[in-house]
């Protein structure tokens, strides 16, 4: 039924749906996993690195994590030949607003950017959406840490903790329970509530290390299920330096990663004896 | 009437040391005979082994400034690695002559260490034809001046402290006889264990 008004981008179908976007978004759903999580005091991206062979040679530092700016960077999910002209786009895009406001650009801004010219190709031209979704993370002094969904449609939004790519909506339920739950043994779903408690749950942000380790967690559910390895793990992590006002980005080494999941580890044994 | 590139004023001389560099400006700011301020930058720090001193037409030093951030950004973002003097050099030369018909009023020389710690130099004309020497480079309205106190006072292989004196004297005595340069001075030595900068106490007149 389908079949008549996919071929070309610019068509709706006649339920109201651009079947080239949604077949762009499948290509993503087999790519290697990201998460990202807002903490307090900063913001974490953890990926699933995928190796095809052991003969590849590494090019860059990283096929996931790309720096976009001192104050922004992104995980990509998807094609990354694709991934590359967009990247390419938003590092522009970023030199040039500082260039004309000797400012960093508000991250919103940034991603806007990047998703309209996203928007472009499933409106004008004839050529198919990129297939690509990222997950950007940005430090701005207007709105402080940011972390931001886009996809191959052009929409964008923003998150405290998402997950994009290889089984992301196992790892989206994961993080809707265990983000911002109290921490003890036992599951950390049921939060007491006493009188002085509002309508709404009262979320509990974690700090850059706790974070961390719950981002390993949602990567290992992700992962196939498979123990672990920090091999296989990108663990990046966006923080202010002591001024309060330069962005540290830092990718963790393979000692540190293997720290995190060591620690993981420990929790889950820790909770499953319990 | 005289020329767009002596409108501002400026006298900026690079120097080679042992394993260290050392650039230096006035901060005099005019507009013709008129001083209009006296703490007008025209070296930047590009990172802490690369300088670039920028004289000529002051709106342009500033939007050159600004273009050589933006290039050198885009440029550790993709190759994730810092660029070393003769490649910035060259991108500036490009920047440079790309305007070649409608140039920047702006008159650069370039001064850092390169991966080995050793001494970079570099000096260009309005359009980008450059000129490396390993001893000094002067650039903006006073370069008579500054060449013949380079010539008589330079010797190779300063360490820092000889340099800063060296490098000093030659630009206080090179402004002091130069109308459109002067009004304060500033001195930054570049080894591999980071920069100093000092301000020198200048004849303000």
């Amino acid at each position: 039924m389908a079949r008549r008004y996919d071929s070309s981008t610019t068509t709706f179908s006649p339920e109201g749906r651009l079947h080239q976007v949604e077949y762009a978004i499948e290509a993503i759903n087999n790519a290697g996993t990201c998460v990202g999580i807002l903490a307090q005091d900063g913001i974490v991206m953890a990926s699933e690195k995928r190796v095809t062979s052991g003969l590849l040679a590494p090019s860059k530092t990283s096929e996931k994590t790309y720096k976009l700016c001192d104050h922004a960077a992104c995980t990509v999910a998807g094609l990354t030949a694709d991934a590359n002209i967009l990247i390419d786009q938003a590092r522009l895009r970023a030199g040039r607003y500082s260039y004309q406001y000797a400012e960093a650009i508000p991250v919103e801004q940034l991603v806007e950017h990047v998703c309209n010219y996203k928007q472009a190709y499933t409106q004008y031209g004839g050529l198919r959406p990129f297939g690509v979704a990222f997950l950007f993370a940005g430090y701005d002094p207007h709105h402080g840490f940011q972390l931001y969904q886009s996809d191959p449609s052009g929409n964008y939004s923003g998150w405290k903790a998402t997950a994009i790519g290889a089984n992301n909506q196992a790892g989206k339920s994961l993080l809707k329970t265990e983000y911002g739950a109290k921490p003890e043994g036992g599951d950390g779903d049921e939060e007491m509530k006493t009188d002085d408690d509002d309508a709404e749950e009262e979320i509990r942000v974690p700090d850059v290390a706790e974070a961390l380790r719950l981002a390993v967690k949602v990567l290992s559910k992700t992962m196939d299920g498979t123990i672990p390895s920090p091999e296989k793990m990108e663990l990046f992590t966006m923080t202010l330096d002591e001024s309060g006002k330069e962005c540290v980005q830092r990718t963790l080494t393979v000692e540190e990663s293997k720290k995190v999941v060591e620690e993981v580890e420990a929790e889950t044994a820790a909770a499953g004896d319990a | 009437r005289m020329s767009i590139l002596e409108y501002n004023g400026a006298a900026i001389i690079a120097m080679a040391g042992k394993d260290c560099v050392a650039i230096a400006a006035d901060t005099r700011l005019g507009v013709q005979a008129q001083t209009v301020a006296c703490d007008f930058r025209k070296v930047f720090k590009m990172n802490d082994r690369l300088f670039v001193g920028l004289g000529g037409l002051a709106t342009d030093v500033q939007t050159v400034d600004q273009l050589l951030k933006f290039r050198q950004n885009l440029y550790e973002l993709r190759e994730e690695r810092q660029m070393s003097p003769k490649v910035f050099s060259n991108v500036l030369s490009n920047i440079l002559y790309e305007k070649r018909f409608g140039p920047y009023f702006i008159e650069p020389i370039v001064a850092g260490l390169d991966e080995n710690n050793k001494p970079f130099l570099s000096g260009m004309d309005l359009i980008g034809a450059p000129v490396y020497t390993d001893d000094f480079v002067v650039t903006g309205t006073a370069t008579g001046n500054m060449y013949g106190m380079c010539e008589t006072l330079y010797k190779p292989d300063m360490e820092p402290e000889e340099l800063f004196e060296t490098l000093s004297q030659a630009l206080l005595a090179s402004v002091d006889r130069d109308a459109l340069s002067g009004w304060g001075a500033v001195v930054h030595i570049i080894t591999k264990d980071g920069v100093t900068s000092r301000e020198l106490k200048a004849r303000q007149d």
